[in-house]
């Protein structure tokens, strides 16, 4: 009121300046509207049509901003390099969009089919070809993480000439010379031009290999593998009278023994045989009846961690126990009765299992593993012949190589012919015979007489450093080739990117020794080479209705070819094979078993980081091999894990350091081959030992099994480093922790059946509650769910993981500071005692908590919850307290202590060709920085931009995850719980099902299906 | 034997110094070069921060994986050096505020220095939350400030409540041991004839001119700020120990922390003080002004509190046991037996066994033996944090990822980077400012009040 008298006042005062008749009347309405300064509205938001919307006022801030935006922008303290327009863009080449070649994978002899990933042009990924018969979309670890060896820095980029002590460069065009050239005087002169190689299981390698002949008629090829199915190969023959070993009906077997045969880690091709047998321990199935699985081993291995029962029995010992079981098939049980007093076997399996074989007679399969000598093998298919087991065996299908490997008599013959200054030339045909052949045939020495020695590889090798040629053969990525690695399925190899450096496929470089005029070399002549050879063979045979040209593109596309190919049927045992009564050997010497590298093939993957940094399955121990000892002999032997100690056998000493491994039979020691490289580069040079010193040309048993051990404490240590903490298990305060705790549970198959909901029983219904309400995820909840009966602990889809999400490499010494960077691990768990521990595996990853005690901790909100319900982290956010790791109950959070690219051997992995390799789609983390699982974040962020680019709803079931789109046996299930009929909630509302650490509240999202062992239940007394 | 007259209060200060004398007494150090015992001293402390500087740098050049720290134990000796430096602090508080409110006159021969103790440790303190972070030129981030991308910080992480705890607790920690010094600044400038001396005294005594007038609003805002540090004291440990409380790992988790936090700290902080003013009095011959009964007094509060934090390591093991939980309950017997009892051993003889001997009057009246059980308890406390916070970290839940901890030679760097921080600040802080209060020691000299009984007293 007082205000407006004195603007009354003022008006009076103001009388004079009258703007206009209603100002001097003092028109209240007039003056109401004079109170404000501008009678029109401030442009401050203008919406008027046509505008931008843009004030005048906003325009300014924004124009002001962007200067300074732009100013800081031009002052970042990183060189993120130039930047390149893609404006040729090659055909089929979408940026950001994925496309996938389908190949075959080249890591071993299985030939499994592939899908490789590729973005603007480089492979990212390899994947399984789902097409393929035999490995069906999966993919083993090895496989994985072959895509580091494309950009492996130490390639050799050209042909290399041997200079003195080391190697200049040369090209292609000069050795091409110099070679034919040898090659023609070779040939002329009539002494042996020997090419040495591995397993053929190509067509037309195998045709061109003819060819070499016919133009160097001196020309002679041999083949050899370290790790090799030699006398299973041989038994079978002997036996049967057929050449390879018949694909198996697992589906029908009820029972399954191995004896040292670890068909669900490296016999054979594991990627399926894990399929398989998993598909006969499915929970999800009502009528689903379980496999039960026996094994009977010296040493430890993925399948005995498996198995339902386990008898540990010294290796050299199973043909005795075999020939006890042929006996008990004759109702004869004194022989078995006698063992298990003489070995002192776990009498209730051991009686156990001869029941449960004489009960499914024509429904169980026993397996020899291939370390074993030719007679057990023969004696295992005399047993499966008597007791109706052949059945399960295929007819018509089978595996064999192209070529069957030469003979250990032919190796030696060479290697004498080589002393003896017959052999004129030696090409290395991507092999390294120096590191792997046996001390015994001295085969340095005789490379040395032997003319001109060519090596063909992508590294150089031991052998490539005793050759006048190292020639730098492409990468499987940048090759052709074709596979026959089973009766009726032929798979195509094709180029995915264009060769890194100058390097050629060793094929194509045979192939142009061959030609006259060697400068016409083509990237592709090979490619030709085998389409013709295809049109000549297989066009036919698979009887396909398209002209030649559809048919090769179709088959390129699929990557595999499948037409019936005729094989003889029948085939029965050839009772003169198998050896009545043999005399067992009683020694009390040491067992000495050498086994196939989990992860390194036979030593050729020693330089790949990642494959050295992917823990043991069963020890986890990383970067090293090591000598395995039970604890009850360690402590007879008096040494502990990390002493060194020499072994001894037929003459050969070598020094390894002893890891003291639960479960082992004792007086085995049992050695991974692969290890003590000298000539594999900066990652694998010096890792571990070199255990094929052990190994002798002509060994009484087989070449990886010797019985005449001798281990003596040699003094020293020699650290080993696991990712899991090794404590007393025995302990009372330690044992059967896993159970107590409940982080993992188990139940009996049988007892299931009666009682399906006993695991919920057990524990009753716990009331857990919020004192806040809880989030309500309407649209999208993503979750994950792990079918503990199907995992077997191969760690594929760690590899998998490592490779989708760019996980950096730590090295030994930072693993042994409990620094690894795996966002997924497989944890074991020993339970019981330590001399026969049973074994759990758990697939450990982010649980995606919906309370997560990770995301209240963080003081910058670096990671929080997303609507669809994940946990995720911002990177650029993260200052790196660590708190949410340390607040983290399941320790799956990891965190960049170093740039740990640049931390390893002077930041090899930090080179050039490396940054390659990273999947564009994710982060590559820097120091400082917190990480972790992500539910592959990327693949949901791909299929929900696809949904909404077709209109459609977020469909979760597409989305795969990298662990699960590896897991070999089907055990992960991702997906969307908001879908009611999607097959998660399915697996997450099972009666099996259990989230870890449930009582502390944090709702984690991912759901345990818990394992079932498939043992007798406890009768009743 | 001589009786000992309980209804006698125990003077303050020895003697009767007249009021110039102790003006002299106590910035005699000011004026003076320094001797060579203290240029020796600084001298180590000095190199000791050089060193441990070039382990931080190390640090900062190749990142924090030159630690130990690692997956399960995510926070070792970075975080364990922060609580125990912040709970250094805790005595200078204690004694300057909450001693002060309660009229405790023995105080005053003590409360600045531990007062600068208090602000010297905290700056410690400080540090640590500062570098332990992976990307410490990000620590900005911590702070909520306005910004582009409309990020704020997250109020629920205990971390925050850190920063702000110890950032409020440093500065009302430097004001209040400012504004104490005021009156001393002047009595300096008033002394002084030193031209450069004279203005910065003048500039850092704000005109205080002795008057009643000023002695009024000193007295009162001196209160105040007194009344307001008081609840810091009980808060910051609280919120540090929240650090652990808050969490769900078993051995953090636990609502016993904030007293027991609060008691460790001033347990340590005491044992600390107690340690710095017997080489301070005998350097400076203020053997008078802090007397041992001072000191006695002191040790007498290091025994209640050792008490206090004996019976909450009991605690701890009986609601580990009480309450049935498995996790809780391997943690504890962990502790005691586990790969880090010996640690756990340690930090009980230091912090429960050893402090009990003060219950003999002789060795909680002798220099040496408080002083060595001073240093025990100040070790024993340091162990308390590692602990707790390393065997914990180190076997958690699951088994499968248990690891233990190795600090490396630049955690222990860093350790001694803070150690000559430090104590270079101290060294620094008695050669250029009053470490005991000219004015506050003048009034409780014997007669300086007036006593209704008249005379003495």
């Amino acid at each position: 009121m007082k205000g407006d008298k004195l603007e009354d006042k003022d008006n009076k005062k103001d009388v004079n300046y009258w703007r206009g008749f209603r100002e001097l009347k003092n028109d209240p309405e007039f003056l109401e509207a004079k109170k404000n300064e501008f009678a029109e509205e401030l442009p401050l938001d203008s919406n008027e049509p046509g505008m931008s919307g843009l004030s005048r006022r906003k325009f300014l801030t924004l124009l002001a901003s962007s200067a300074a935006l732009a100013a800081t922008a031009c002052s970042d303290y990183r060189d993120k390099g130039a930047i390149v327009p893609y404006n040729r863009k090659p055909e089929e080449v979408t940026v950001g969009a994925p496309s996938f070649y389908a190949s075959t994978c080249t890591s071993c002899a299985n030939a499994c089919g592939i899908l490789v990933r590729t973005r603007e042009g480089r492979p990212i990924k390899i994947d399984g070809n789902p097409d393929h018969p035999v490995n069906k979309g999966k993919i083993c670890a090895t496989g994985q993480a072959s895509i580091l060896d494309l950009y492996e820095p130490s390639r050799i980029k050209d042909a290399m000439l041997k200079s003195g002590a080391g190697f200049i460069a040369s090209n292609w065009a000069d050795a091409d010379a110099k070679i034919i050239d040898e090659l023609k005087k070779t040939a002329a002169s009539g002494k042996e031009i020997a090419v040495i190689t591995h397993t053929v299981n190509s067509p037309s390698l195998k045709i061109l290999f003819e060819d070499f002949s016919a133009k160097y008629n001196t020309a002679k090829f041999y083949s050899y593998e370290l790790i090799n199915d030699t006398n299973k190969f041989s038994a079978f023959k002997k036996s049967f009278g057929r050449e390879g070993l018949p694909v198996i009906d697992w589906k029908e077997a009820k029972v399954i023994v191995s004896l040292e045969s670890d068909f669900l880690g490296k016999e054979g091709n594991p990627v399926e045989s894990m399929r398989l047998y998993a598909e006969s321990r499915d929970v999800m199935k009502k009528d689903g009846e379980f496999n039960r699985l026996y094994v009977v081993e010296g040493g430890f291995s993925v399948t005995g961690a498996n198995s339902d029962y386990r008898i540990r029995l010294r290796t050299d010992a199973i043909e005795e126990f075999v020939y006890a079981l042929i006996a008990a098939a004759g109702e004869n049980k004194s022989d078995i009765n006698g063992l298990i007093s003489k070995y002192n076997l776990k009498k209730e399996a051991a009686l156990s299992l001869v029941e449960d074989l004489l009960a499914n007679k024509g429904k169980a399969i026993v397996l020899a593993g291939n370390a074993l000598p030719e007679s057990t093998h023969i004696a295992v298919n005399k047993l499966n012949d008597i007791l109706g087991n052949t059945k399960l065996y295929s007819k018509e299908s089978f595996d064999a190589p192209v070529m069957p490997l030469t003979p250990r008599e032919e190796i030696e013959a060479l290697i004498s012919r080589m002393n003896s200054g017959s052999v004129g030339m030696v090409i290395h045909f991507d092999t390294n015979p120096v590191y792997h052949f046996s001390s015994d045939y001295k085969y340095p020495d005789a490379l040395k007489k032997a003319g001109m020695v060519i090596t063909m590889s992508e590294q150089i090798n031991e052998t490539a450093e005793l050759s006048n040629y190292a020639l730098g053969i492409s990468h499987n990525f940048e090759g052709w080739g074709d596979f026959k690695p089973r009766t009726g399925v032929y798979s195509l190899q094709q180029p995915v990117i264009a060769p890194l450096y100058k390097t050629r496929q060793k094929e194509a470089a045979l192939l142009n020794w061959m030609t006259d005029n060697p400068g016409n070399y083509h990237e592709n002549d090979y490619m030709n080479y085998i389409k013709t050879n295809w049109e000549k063979g297989v066009y036919g045979a698979a009887g396909a209705k398209s002209d030649f040209k559809n048919f090769w593109f179709n088959s390129l596309h699929d990557g595999v070819v499948l037409f019936n190919e005729k094989t003889d049927g029948t085939f029965s045992f050839k009772n003169e094979a198998f050896m009545p009564a043999p005399a067992f050997r009683a020694s009390s010497d040491a067992v000495v078993i050498l086994n196939k590298s989990a992860f390194l093939g036979d030593g050729r993957y020693a330089n790949n980081g990642w494959l050295q940094e992917i823990p043991n399955p069963i020890s986890k121990v990383v970067w090293d091999n090591y000598a395995a000892v039970s604890p009850a002999y360690a402590e007879k032997l008096g040494v502990k894990t990390n002493d060194l100690v020499e072994i001894t056998t037929g003459g050969r000493t070598l020094k390894a350091a002893v890891f003291v491994q639960p479960g082992m039979a004792d007086d085995v020691v049992a050695m991974d081959l692969g290890y003590g490289r000298t000539g594999a580069g900066v990652i694998g040079n010096g890792v571990g030992f070199n255990s094929i010193e052990l190994i002798q040309k002509n060994p009484k048993l087989s070449d990886r099994l010797y019985a005449d051990g001798k281990i003596t404490k040699a003094g020293g240590t020699y650290e080993l480093i696991t990712t899991q903490e090794q404590y007393p298990i025995d302990h009372e305060r330690y044992n059967d922790i896993h159970f107590k705790r409940e982080v993992i549970r188990e139940g009996v198959y049988e007892e299931y059946k009666e009682k399906p909901n006993f695991l919920k029983e057990e524990k009753g219904e716990t009331a857990l509650f919020n004192i806040v309400p809880s989030y309500e995820f309407t649209t999208t909840k993503w979750a994950m769910s792990i079918d503990l009966n199907k995992c077997v602990g191969c760690n594929y889809c760690v590899a998998a993981c490592n490779v989708e999400n760019n996980i950096p490499v730590v090295g030994k010494e930072q693993v042994g500071k409990h620094r690894h960077m795996m966002w997924l691990r497989i944890d074991r768990y020993y339970g019981g005692k330590s001399d026969d521990p049973k074994v759990s595996f758990q697939p450990m990853l982010c649980q995606h908590c919906d309370n997560a005690p990770c995301e209240n901790v963080c003081p910058v909100a670096a990671t929080n919850h997303s609507p669809d319900g994940l946990n995720q982290m911002a990177y650029n956010r993260c200052v790196g307290t660590r708190y949410c790791s340390n607040n983290c109950p399941y320790k799956v959070r990891r965190f960049n202590y170093f740039n740990f690219r640049n931390n390893l051997a002077d930041g090899y992995y930090e080179q050039t060709s490396l940054s390659l390799m990273h999947n564009p789609e994710v982060t590559v983390r820097s120091r400082g920085v917190m990480e972790k699982c992500t539910f592959c974040v990327q693949r949901i962020m791909d299929e929900r931009q696809h949904a909404t680019q077709e209109g459609r709803p977020l469909d979760g079931d597409r989305v795969r995850t990298a662990c699960q789109d590896a897991c070999p046996t089907n055990a992960i299930v991702f997906g969307d719980l908001t879908k009611k009929d999607s097959e998660i909630v399915k697996h997450r509302n099972h009666e099996l099902g259990y989230h870890v650490l449930e009582e502390i509240n944090v709702r984690p999202n991912v759901t345990y299906i818990a394992k079932l062992r498939n043992i007798k239940p406890e009768k009743k007394s | 034997m001589r009786t000992f007259d309980y209804t006698q209060e125990i003077p303050v200060v020895d003697g009767k110094p007249p009021a110039k004398s102790i003006d002299e007494v106590i910035s005699k150090p000011l004026g003076t070069k320094p001797g060579k015992v203290w240029k020796a001293l600084i001298t180590v402390t000095t190199l000791m921060l050089l060193v441990g500087g070039g382990a931080l740098g190390w640090t900062f050049y190749k990142g924090i994986g030159v630690w130990g720290n690692n997956q399960p134990v995510g926070w070792g000796f970075d975080i364990v050096n922060f609580v125990f430096w912040v709970g250094i602090g805790h005595a200078g508080t204690l004694i300057s505020a909450i001693l002060f409110l309660l009229r405790q006159r023995w105080r005053t021969g003590i409360a600045r220095f531990a007062e600068a103790m208090t602000i010297f440790a905290v700056m410690c303190a400080g540090i640590f939350p500062a570098i332990h972070t992976g990307r410490a030129w990000l620590d900005g981030y911590l702070f909520p400030y306005p910004n582009a991308n409309n990020i704020w910080v997250n109020f629920t992480s205990p971390l925050l409540w850190d920063v702000f705890a110890v950032s409020t607790y440093f500065t009302v920690s430097l004001v209040f041991w400012y504004i104490g010094l005021i009156p001393d600044f002047a009595t300096l400038r008033d002394h002084t004839d030193n031209k450069l001396k004279k203005t910065i005294y003048s500039m850092f005594s704000l005109g205080w001119r002795h008057s009643t007038r000023h002695w009024q609003h000193y007295e009162k805002t001196y209160m105040i700020l007194a009344g307001f540090a008081t609840p810091l004291v009980l808060s910051v440990h609280t919120i540090v120990s929240f650090d652990f409380a808050v969490s769900v790992i078993p051995g953090w988790h636990t609502t016993i922390f904030p007293p027991y936090f609060v008691a460790g700290a001033v347990f340590s902080g005491f044992a600390m003080v107690q340690n710095v003013l017997i080489f301070v009095r005998q350097a400076f011959d203020l053997k008078h002004i802090i007397t041992i009964n001072h000191l006695e007094k002191m040790n007498q509060v290091i025994i209640v509190v050792g008490t206090m934090v004996g019976y909450a390591y009991a605690m701890e093991f009986f609601t580990a046991w009480y309450s049935g939980n498995q996790f809780e309950t391997f943690t504890f017997i962990n502790r005691a037996l586990g790969p880090y009892a010996w640690a756990y051993w340690t930090m009980v003889t230091c912090n429960v066994i050893l402090p009990q001997l003060f219950w003999v009057k002789k060795i909680r009246t002798t220099i040496f033996s408080m002083f060595v059980i001073g240093v025990i308890v100040n070790i024993g406390m340091w162990f308390e944090r590692f602990v707790i916070i390393v065997t914990s970290l180190s076997r958690d839940f699951l088994p499968s990822s248990w690891g233990m901890y190795t600090p490396t030679i630049y955690d222990l760097g860093i350790l001694m980077f803070s150690f000559g921080l430090f104590f270079t600040n101290v060294l620094l802080f008695v050669k250029t400012l009053p470490s005991v209060s000219i004015a506050e020691v003048k009034a409780v000299v014997d007669g300086a009040q007036p006593s209704h009984k008249g005379g003495t007293h």
